[in-house]
């Protein structure tokens, strides 16, 4: 029995191997790199660096940001899941395709499209012209959140939705039955009941929005650098390898950190559940 | 009632899609333009999808792109699918969370650490192997399998730990065989995740940019690669066109598969399944015919590839009555082959960037296997000093005699560099040509001549009509001091007089580049761009600090969007660029252009040339194609066709009657009869008219390029060498700052770091973050709060209030990251049923 358990655990060797070849080695380099001088001798001036307080600032605006585009996200994709959770099996097929299906345009492309749509001779503004008004829209904080809001709007309404669909239907009928008012039943059952989608709609909107490089050059007019951006440059303009590596270093903890504790939280939640 | 609430949720859908697909309605909209802008709609046309067929180098990184995608993702299903499968029999805990942990890497991490720390595996390897470079293809191929495996892996896994575990018993006491249980009862059950995870895969893979970016090697370029390093000049329409395309097929395949598998199922089923197979089958013959042709050619002649590695939109490329000059190539170096009485087949793989920097981190980083690069000027220079670029043999590049005589020597050096195992060794009097010009240009400014009027902006309308405009539009006009020193306020902007600033307010585009934007700085305070001071790079700073609140957005392609559509009013660019904006700007904006000069007239402005150059790393045996390929170049019909196509201007020169003496097999001069040199006069008169034609196609723009009215005629391309020893970016690597250890590059990057990283106010930001932040703090303490208080109650009356009911495993985040996309797939598959 258990030499046969060991041979069906063979199965996942090969990705064992892939992985510490292809992710856990160029890792290392990213680490060699944080804590090495130009002359590969030891040093935390790298890191040091990045205590200054414009990059402090950076990195604040970056987790900003990534954070408000993350509530957005949440707050629209929440009720457009569950309506579409709540049609018909075959429609729901089209309608979380109709979702996907703009990811598999270029996403240098349809950024491309925003800045057409924004700016002050824009779309929306010949639009609001009509009614005598015009918004600044372009180069603003804004216009970058709203691209990353578009960017990643459907790695948040899929895990939800997927997790509603899961739902046993008799369940809200029961709720119903015992007198909750359909706000209730969102909130006291299908809420709970999603969470899993929605901590991982919150991972794969976070994640990409907290590193993205190119949405803030191009709808923000290069004004509102983010930590992404400041990577790309140490890496490509600056050959600053040791500090664009600190950065990523940090950047990855960072990450991490918040990981860890969105997952301490939607444990408990899940413990409190059962 | 179910009347009002279902409007509500339409309405809420409703507008999450047209959220979704407004701008996919908007790219389509410019794909039907009729001009080269993605931003002024001129008429409708279909020309860009006519280009989009001819274009060779899209089509085949879209063929790069879809080949990519459908290898890795069925690789990354196989190997993810084994490994869910060996991970859900995994008993040590150890090992499962190690694995587990190993495998959401590439998920949290950002892209571009993923694609970077691939980047200097890849380099440390081929370094060891003493190899100068993978092939592309495979670096990309491995890159896009690893950051789609922990996608696969996180998807499978829940369906192994959902299925019935006795079903598999079940099937092997029922007599089947291990292999035979796998496939028939655990596989069908894991199905919706497998294939989830593939389209998952297939998905990430087709979009992915970053990683490919980092990655990929000499010769091998996919769609997003493509379209990324148009970035310096512009995006073209053709790719909304391909765009719009992609999007109706999938569109098309979408609803037909929904329609097949719908009600109408049963009725079609027959006919359609019959209908699909012939499709299939001939589609597949189709391939297969294809291949084997392919691979019958390949075997019977000889291949030679030329790896052309240039700036994006950087060659006259087939579209639009244009020549295809690497078709022409192509077709010309194969006819030269067939002469010598060889069949070849000559390849030229052409992939681009987006600007200097991209290239040198390629280069510089081991990125080998490409024999052709463009580097600019300064650029060329760092290179050649790094090593990094073999001299060019002349001989073999007869038509360099063409080069404008100004040209002659410029990149010529007396000492050669050689990386000879780290160190760099110096052979003195050795004077090598390292570059051939392939085009030249100057910066100027271009303006928006229906905003800048006398209504909305008379002192900077007064200045552009008076003829004497420089920099001081842009930056504002220096207030010195008693001692005629800068003056800077406590953040070190410098104290200048914002009339023209404050008319142009929010209306200014600055170069997104730190040389450019620097550089224009420098020049306008007539500082040495190559050799500033401590005090010279305070002063540049403060200046752009000091514009930075006037500045509209840093831009480099958009500027085309932004300037044709009257987005912007003035802005510093790249002569022949602006022409083209000028020449594609609306109906209502009227776009004109100068070149900057000080108050005596004279040029303030950066003069570069990009050159060709065959990198040291290049393979030997493309050599001899590498330098077929520079010298069919400097053929008039191409240089003009590239000229017209890029709108710089054009290094060569060919009205000099001595360019076209005759010489004999010994390189001796052919005499006539009277004991004159002979001329070769049909090629002088033959290429006589290409100029004919092509100043005729420029007409007015010609001046602009050219420079030819200039009123001190410094920027004549007669005086070109002049401009260029006083106002070319020179390498600026191993140049320190007088007296100090401090390098130029340094100073340079420090400098823009701080003035991107500074930061415009944005408060409100930052409170609305926090705000929301509390607001969800608070909200959670206070459902704790209350659960607890419930819990309390609830377990007041029991002994054992230790509500651990189960032994739960604590689900990590990729547990649940798995578990939510296994969901969304599992649901599919249901829906799909």
């Amino acid at each position: 029995m258990t030499k046969k358990n060991i041979l069906k655990q063979a199965a996942a060797y090969p990705h064992i191997v892939w992985a510490i070849i292809f992710i856990i080695a160029p890792l290392l380099f990213v680490a060699y790199y944080a804590f090495t001088d130009k002359e590969g001798v030891f040093t935390l001036a790298n890191l040091g660096q990045l205590a200054q307080a414009t990059y402090l600032e950076v990195f604040l605006r970056s987790v900003c940001f990534a954070f408000l585009a993350t509530v957005i996200c949440f707050v629209i994709a929440y009720p457009v899941a569950y309506f579409i959770s709540r049609t018909s099996p075959s429609a729901q097929k089209i309608l979380v395709m109709l979702v996907m299906l703009p990811q598999w345009l270029n996403f240098l492309i349809r950024t491309y499209s925003w800045m057409a749509i924004l700016e002050d001779t824009g779309i929306i503004n010949i639009i609001l012209g009509v009614l005598g008004l015009n918004i600044h829209m372009i180069n603003t904080p804004g216009a970058v959140i709203l691209g990353m809001v578009y960017n990643f709007l459907p790695y948040m309404i899929i895990p939800i939705h997927s997790a509603m669909t899961k739902i046993d239907p008799r369940v809200l009928e029961a709720a119903s039955d015992l007198g909750c008012s359909p706000l209730r039943v969102v909130t006291k059952v299908v809420f709970p009941l999603s969470l899993s989608g929605v901590i991982s709609g919150i991972t794969m909107v976070f994640v990409p929005s907290i590193s993205t490089f190119y949405i803030s050059q191009k709808l923000g007019g290069g004004n509102f650098d983010l930590i992404g951006d400041s990577i790309e440059r140490q890496f490509q303009t600056q050959y600053d390898y040791n500090m664009g590596a600190a950065m990523s270093f940090v950047l990855m903890l960072l990450i991490i950190a918040s990981m860890a504790v969105m997952n301490k939280y939607s444990d408990d939640e899940g413990g409190m559940l059962v | 009632m179910t009347k009002k609430k279902f409007n509500w949720r339409t309405l809420c859908i409703i507008l999450t899609f047209i959220f979704l697909y407004m701008p996919i309605g908007v790219l389509i909209f410019f794909s039907f333009n009729e001009s080269d802008s993605t931003a002024v709609f001129s008429g409708f046309s279909l020309r860009w999808y006519k280009e989009l067929f001819t274009d060779t180098a899209t089509l085949n990184a879209l063929k790069n792109t879809l080949i990519l995608a459908v290898l890795s993702s069925i690789i990354s299903t196989i190997i993810g699918t084994a490994a869910a499968y060996g991970i859900s029999k995994m008993k040590n805990k150890y090992l499962k969370n190690a694995t587990m942990s190993a495998t959401q890497i590439p998920m949290i991490n950002p892209e571009i650490v993923t694609g970077i720390s691939m980047m200097l595996l890849f380099v440390f390897v081929a370094n060891v192997l003493k190899i100068s470079s993978f092939n592309g293809f495979w670096t990309v191929l491995i890159a896009h399998i690893t950051f789609n495996l922990p996608y696969v892996i996180l998807l499978v896994l829940p369906k192994f730990k959902e299925m019935d575990k006795s079903l598999p018993e079940a099937a092997l006491d029922l007599g089947c065989t291990p292999f035979q249980s796998f496939f028939k009862v655990e596989l069908p059950a894991i199905m919706p995740g497998i294939v989830a995870g593939f389209i998952m895969a297939f998905t990430l893979s087709i979009d992915d940019f970053v990683i490919s970016y980092f990655t990929t090697g000499s010769g091998f370029e996919t769609l997003p690669i493509r379209i990324y390093s148009m970035t310096k000049k512009r995006v073209t329409p053709d790719m909304y066109a391909l765009s719009t395309l992609i999007f109706v097929t999938i569109l098309v395949l979408l609803l037909i598969s929904n329609f097949t598998s719908g009600k109408n199922k049963i009725e079609l089923s027959k006919k359609a399944k019959k209908v699909m197979k012939i499709i299939g089958g001939s589609v597949f013959g189709m391939i297969g015919i294809t291949t084997i042709v392919v691979l019958c050619i390949s075997a019977t002649t000889e291949v030679k590839t030329v790896n052309v590695y240039n700036w994006g939109e950087y060659i006259s490329d087939g579209g639009y009555d244009t020549i295809d000059v690497n078709r022409e190539f192509e077709e010309w170096a194969e006819n030269y082959y067939k002469e010598k009485g060889k069949k070849v087949k000559v390849q030229v793989n052409y992939t681009t960037y987006a600007s200097n920097e991209d290239l040198y981190s390629k280069i510089a980083n081991g990125a080998g296997g490409y024999d052709i690069i463009v580097p600019s000027d300064y650029m060329l220079e760092k290179m050649q000093k790094e090593g990094l670029l073999q001299p060019l043999d002349l001989e073999k590049i007869p038509n360099c005699k063409f080069i404008n005589s100004q040209f002659d020597g410029m990149f010529l050096y007396d000492n050669t560099y050689k990386n000879d195992s780290d160190k760099i060794v110096v052979e003195k009097d050795n004077k090598k040509t390292y570059g051939i010009a392939y085009t030249y240009g100057i910066i100027g400014i271009i303006y928006n001549s229906s905003q800048i009027t006398e209504e909305q902006a008379p002192k900077a309308y007064e200045r552009i009509e008076s003829g004497e405009a420089g920099w001081e539009l842009l930056f504002g006009e220096p207030i010195p001091d008693k001692d005629g020193k800068y003056q800077y306020d406590k953040d070190g902007k410098m104290i200048v007089d914002t009339t023209y600033l404050e008319e142009l307010k929010g209306q200014i585009l600055q170069f997104n580049n730190p040389r450019d934007a620097f550089g224009a700085a420098m020049y306008y305070l007539d500082i040495d761009v190559n050799n500033p001071t401590e005090d010279d790079w305070k002063a540049v700073y403060g200046l752009l600090a000091t514009q930075k609140d006037y500045v509209q957005g840093y831009v480099m392609d958009e500027i085309y969007n932004k300037m044709e559509k009257g987005e912007a009013w003035i802005a510093a660019y790249y002569a022949g660029d602006c022409l083209s904006m000028m020449s594609e700007s609306a109906d209502d904006v009227e776009l004109g252009f100068y070149y900057p000069k000080n108050k005596d007239g004279k040029p303030q402005t950066n003069v570069f040339a990009d050159a060709m150059c065959i990198p040291a790393s290049a393979n030997q045996d493309n050599l001899e194609l590498a330098h077929m390929y520079i010298n069919f170049m400097l053929e008039p019909e191409i240089a003009y066709a590239n000229a017209e196509y890029i709108y710089y201007g054009c290094p060569y020169d060919y009205t000099n009657i001595f360019d076209y003496l005759v010489f004999d097999e010994n390189n001796e001069l052919v005499l006539d009869e009277n004991g004159l040199p002979v001329f070769d006069m049909e090629l002088y008169e033959k290429n006589l008219a290409y100029v004919e034609v092509y100043r005729e196609n420029l007409g007015e723009d010609y001046d602009i390029i050219y420079n030819a009215d200039f009123e001190n005629d410094l920027l004549n391309p007669n005086k070109l060498r002049d401009m260029f020893d006083k106002f070319a970016y020179k390498d600026l690597t191993n140049s320190y700052m007088e007296g100090t250890d401090v390098s130029n590059l340094d100073m340079l990057n420090e400098s823009w770091e701080q003035l991107k990283v500074a930061s415009t106010s944005m408060v409100g930001i930052y409170v609305t973050c926090l705000v929301i932040a509390l607001a969800i703090v608070a909200y959670i303490v206070y459902v704790q709060i209350k659960k607890r208080k419930q819990r309390r109650l609830y377990w007041a009356n029991t002994p054992t209030p230790k509500a651990k009911p189960k032994d739960e495993p604590s689900p990590d985040l990729s547990a649940t990251a798995v578990i939510a996309i296994e969901k969304a797939k599992k649901r599919d598959k249901d829906s799909q049923k």
